[in-house]
């Protein structure tokens, strides 16, 4: 199967007043056409950096690509031109973010900002579509979420709806460009534990029923495990293990994410584990070699002067650590 | 875990009244906690347990009800609390981020319960300073004299628990202490927090969304919904055998990580429609219009709290109280 | 032991002070024109400090006439020409720049701290009675335009530099506390006052020690920005005859005198006039530049 989103050896920093910030280090990802790709990881590993790295809205001042690529359907979109992105933007990708008061204008109705969006997307293929057809996408849209009473949504402003409705209107207009690929950073971190459920199965649903490929990133196991198929562990900027998602969690095998396993507490009520030792690494003097090395209790000489490729574990799982040397 | 009860809650309401009509945001509950427990409090979106815990401290005074402690009722806001009562009930945020000063050290954070409770001299606050840091590990000669801005999420939070410690405190409300921070940081201090329970003989009102966290915490659990108490019981019995269908509902909607943990939850109820707002309680049992198992009489009379015995209490006409 | 551990406490403390300036600049200097605001800023109050020292003429900001040397245009021995009685600009110029730095000392140094102490406890007591009044009296002197209150006030009094000072100080205040009860009305509700009242600490301590010092930047920043306007506000009074009054070289009086004689002699206007332009635009860019170093930066 084709690789729809291909990040070749992303390498990207941040010149800041202490100095210079290494924090995407290397990263490789691809998602092929119609996968769920899962990409976990905690505050401050590089996740948001590279969604914003996808969509090209890093702010490039401060902002620096060191090198590596990222191919969407075979091209580099870091070489495009401004045109080729916001064609990209408008077509192919679409996003939904943590939270939607920030993704959704306070000042413009429900409906005003979702027939924009199909208008505007409808037109960059060179349609024009009736009011009466924009109006009945935007509320087709809306009801595929599961909303209740989409016509009155529509009259709605964006704080007179609770964080869940919020949140399908955020899906209901990354859905209506029929774009290729979401990306959905933390959608549903900051809502109700029953409301994220329902959500997340929704959007599970309206994914595989239209084919859309979706990277979802999250700091939660337990979200990923529902809802992908493959899963990327990312920690300071690097990819350390990836795999089909269920057999990875069964058994990871990079210490990284075997100690992240073990700190998640567990309805079977064993305890809480003392997490893993030692912190975040600082981007602007980075560990050399493996990043994770300092905290790790199994390291090796060779950890900490190179950072080790991806070894396979098996044909759908491979981390990367010299533990596994062996294996390949 | 002695069999003295530390706090008292009777029939606690907090309405607030706005412009949109009355929030009912607590609503007639009424539970114990011993000395020594952790109790857990869960609950989600206008459930009313962050306003019960901000009762329990102070920040609002009940509409009307009883909150006793230690033998003596409490139930006002804190510009009317003795001195003696804001050192011995303490609270831990849950956004380290905002309970931290920005534009403060640590150093000068840590002071301001010092000061207020009586340590006159600098030298001897800086000493008990270096202490309290030291109890959460935190090496105070690195810490004392940093910004907020320059450590982590956990290590805020840290801090935040040493300041909560600060006054020799009996009784702490923790207010989702770990939500806002990694999972590999929240061992850390959840452990700790374990640990100060039994070394400072310490009485915890947990509060917490996350239910796999409470499962390892709390010694009792109780879970609200929209105001009112919809169950309350040991640990293991609120996991094992949930009683209450809004439990159930909570129990099986838990991302686990772990086939194990999958076959624990009950089965799976397919949670329905929008949390209503505090502001629109459905009449009868709050929970009736989303719940699977509901009677007749369940929209039109609400509920008592029925005693099952072993301290476990549920209020759900499907166990008519006796 | 206990001096030991004093100087230890101190020197951290410093350390961390310094620290803090060294990224303040850093993010200061980002912007080259906001440091050429500062340099140019740093330039004339210098050379106004000093001017009876480096200016060429320094007499002639007295009582002075030289017919024999009047109207001249710009030259090598006068920068800036000369007015119509014979008076060097250049040195003028440079005396002006005190008038003006003055009446900007003032206005802000009288109004500023009244407007923050009043907007301070009104935000603290956001919601109650004390609020009210604190926020109604500030609305009042809101109403009114500094430009006519100072016409009135010299019209009861006599037109100089201290009266046009106090007058606007009058109404300088309330910019202040408006600005500060919004910054402390919405820190009021943040987790760290709560925190800070439920352990007992007093109001003074919660206003000036936990909700103060988040309001500085903005304040900071607003009153690098007013300088100018409030330069300008002297200026014009100065031109319309109530400032500073000849033969005294305020920048606004110099433009008054000169611009009876445009557009023959232009020297004479022009010169005083981009004094004011430059002064203004100095304490701009230097505010612009404030308000990146006070920025939060989001990476």
């Amino acid at each position: 199967m084709e690789r729809l989103l291909d990040i070749k050896n992303l390498h990207v920093g941040f010149r800041v007043f202490e100095g210079h910030l290494r924090v995407l280090n290397g990263v490789c990802l691809d998602v092929k056409e119609g996968e769920r790709v899962g990409l976990v990881g905690e505050t401050g590993c590089g996740k948001t950096t590279t969604v914003k790295s996808i969509l090209r809205v890093l702010p490039m001042p401060p902002a620096r690509i060191g090198g590596g690529e990222i191919d969407y359907n075979g091209r580099d979109i870091l070489k495009m031109s401004r045109r080729e992105m916001t064609a990209l933007r408008r077509h192919e990708l679409t996003a939904i973010f943590q939270d939607p008061l920030q993704s959704l204008n306070p000042v413009f109705t429900i409906g005003t900002q979702l027939r924009d969006i199909v208008k505007d997307s409808a037109i960059g293929r060179g349609r024009r579509l009736s009011r009466r057809e924009v109006e009945s996408r935007c509320l087709g849209a809306l009801r595929e979420t599961g909303m209740p009473d989409p016509e009155r949504i529509m009259t709605n402003y964006p704080v007179q709806l609770s964080g869940g409705m919020r949140q399908r209107v955020c899906i209901a207009e990354a859905l209506s460009t029929n774009a290729n690929l979401m990306l959905a950073d933390e959608p549903t971190t900051n809502l109700d534990v029953t409301i994220q459920d329902q959500i997340l199965r929704k959007l599970d649903e309206l994914v595989e029923e239209k084919g859309v490929s979706v990277v979802m990133i999250t700091h939660s196991m337990g979200v990923v495990r529902d809802l992908t198929e493959r899963v990327n562990i990312m920690y300071a900027g690097s990819i350390l293990e990836t795999g089909a998602t269920r057999s990875l969690l069964e058994s990871p095998k990079h210490p990284y994410t075997r100690g992240l396993m073990a700190s998640v507490p567990k309805l079977t009520g064993e305890g809480v584990s003392e997490g893993i030792p030692g912190r975040i690494p600082s981007y602007l003097d980075p560990p050399s070699g493996c990043r994770f090395h300092p905290r790790c209790e199994h390291r090796m000489d060779v950890c900490e002067t190179e950072s080790p490729p991806f070894f396979d574990i098996t044909d759908v799982h491979r981390a990367a650590c010299y533990l596994y040397r062996g294996e390949t | 875990m002695s069999d003295t009860t530390i706090l008292t809650i009777e029939h606690l309401v907090k309405h607030f009244p706005t412009k949109m009509g009355v929030v009912r945001a607590v609503d007639d509950i009424s539970f114990d906690i011993a000395e020594g427990d952790t109790l857990g409090l869960v609950g989600e979106s206008g459930s009313g347990k962050t306003t019960t815990a901000q009762c329990v401290v102070g920040i609002y005074p009940p509409t009307s009800g009883r909150i006793v402690f230690e033998g003596t009722p409490i139930g006002v806001a804190f510009k009317r609390r003795p001195k003696e009562l804001k050192r011995k009930i303490r609270i831990v945020f849950q956004d380290p981020g905002s309970s931290l000063n920005p534009k403060r050290t640590i150093k000068q954070i840590l002071s301001v319960p010092l000061r207020v409770h009586g340590m006159e001299t600098d030298r001897k606050r800086l000493a008990m300073m270096s202490q309290l840091l030291e109890t959460v590990e935190l090496p105070p000669a690195e810490y004392l004299y940093k910004y907020p801005q320059a450590i982590g999420g956990g290590e805020k939070q840290m801090v935040a628990i040493a300041r909560a410690l600060a006054t020799n405190p009996r009784f702490v409300v923790l207010d989702e202490p770990t939500s806002a921070l990694d999972v590999s940081v929240q061992g850390k201090i959840i452990n700790l927090l374990m640990r100060l329970a039994d070394e400072l003989e310490l009485t915890y009102l947990f509060i917490t969304h996350d239910l796999s966290l409470m499962r390892n915490v709390a010694t009792r659990v109780s879970i609200m919904y929209l105001g009112e108490l919809c169950e309350i019981a040991r640990t293991d019995e609120f996991f094992q055998s949930p009683m209450h269908p809004y439990t159930k509902m909570l129990l099986s909607s838990i991302p686990v990580v772990t086939e194990e943990e999958e076959s624990l939850k009950p089965k799976k109820i397919v949670s329905q429609g929008e949390i209503p707002s505090p502001v629109n309680v459905p009449p009868g049992c709050s929970f009736h219009l989303r719940c699977p198992e509901r009677l007749p009489i369940c929209s039109e009379v609400d509920p008592e709290m029925t005693a099952l015995g072993n301290g476990r209490v549920v209020r759900c006409h499907l166990f008519p109280g006796g | 032991m206990r001096r030991e551990e004093r100087l230890r406490d101190l020197r951290a403390t410093l350390a961390l002070k310094r620290r803090g300036l060294a990224r303040g600049w850093y993010r200061f200097s980002r912007n080259p024109l906001s440091v050429l605001g500062l340099a140019v800023l740093v330039l004339i109050v210098f050379a106004a400090i000093l001017a009876p020292y480096i200016t060429p003429y320094p007499e002639h900001a007295n009582p002075y006439t030289n017919f024999g040397d009047a109207s001249r245009p710009p030259s090598t021995t006068h920068f800036f020409g000369t007015d119509r009685v014979g008076r060097d600009i250049f040195s003028r110029v440079i005396f002006g720049y005190r008038f003006s730095l003055t009446i900007g000392a003032v206005v802000l140094g009288i109004g500023v701290a009244p407007g923050i102490i009043l907007g301070l406890i009104a935000g603290y007591h956001q919601g109650t009675w004390i609020e009210t009044v604190i926020m109604r009296i500030t609305d009042v002197f809101l109403a009114v335009p500094p430009l006519v209150l100072a016409l009135a006030i010299t019209a009861m009094l006599t037109p100089n530099l201290m009266n046009q000072m106090m007058a606007i100080a009058l109404v300088w205040w309330p910019w202040y506390a408006r600005l500060v009860f919004a910054l402390a009305s919405s820190l009021r509700n943040e987790y760290f006052v709560r925190e800070a009242e439920l352990t007992g600490a007093g109001k003074l301590h919660i206003m000036f020690k936990e909700i103060l010092p988040n309001c500085l930047a903005p304040v900071l920043t607003k009153m690098t920005l007013d300088m100018g306007i409030v330069i300008l506000l002297g200026a014009t009074l100065s031109f319309i005859g109530l400032g500073v009054q000849p033969p005294k070289p305020g920048l606004g009086t110099m433009v008054a005198e000169g611009a009876k004689r445009l557009p023959g002699e232009w020297w004479g206007t022009i010169f005083p006039a981009l004094a004011i332009v430059v002064v203004i635009l100095a304490f701009n860019l230097v505010g612009d530049g404030l308000r990146d170093v006070f920025a939060v930066e989001e990476v």
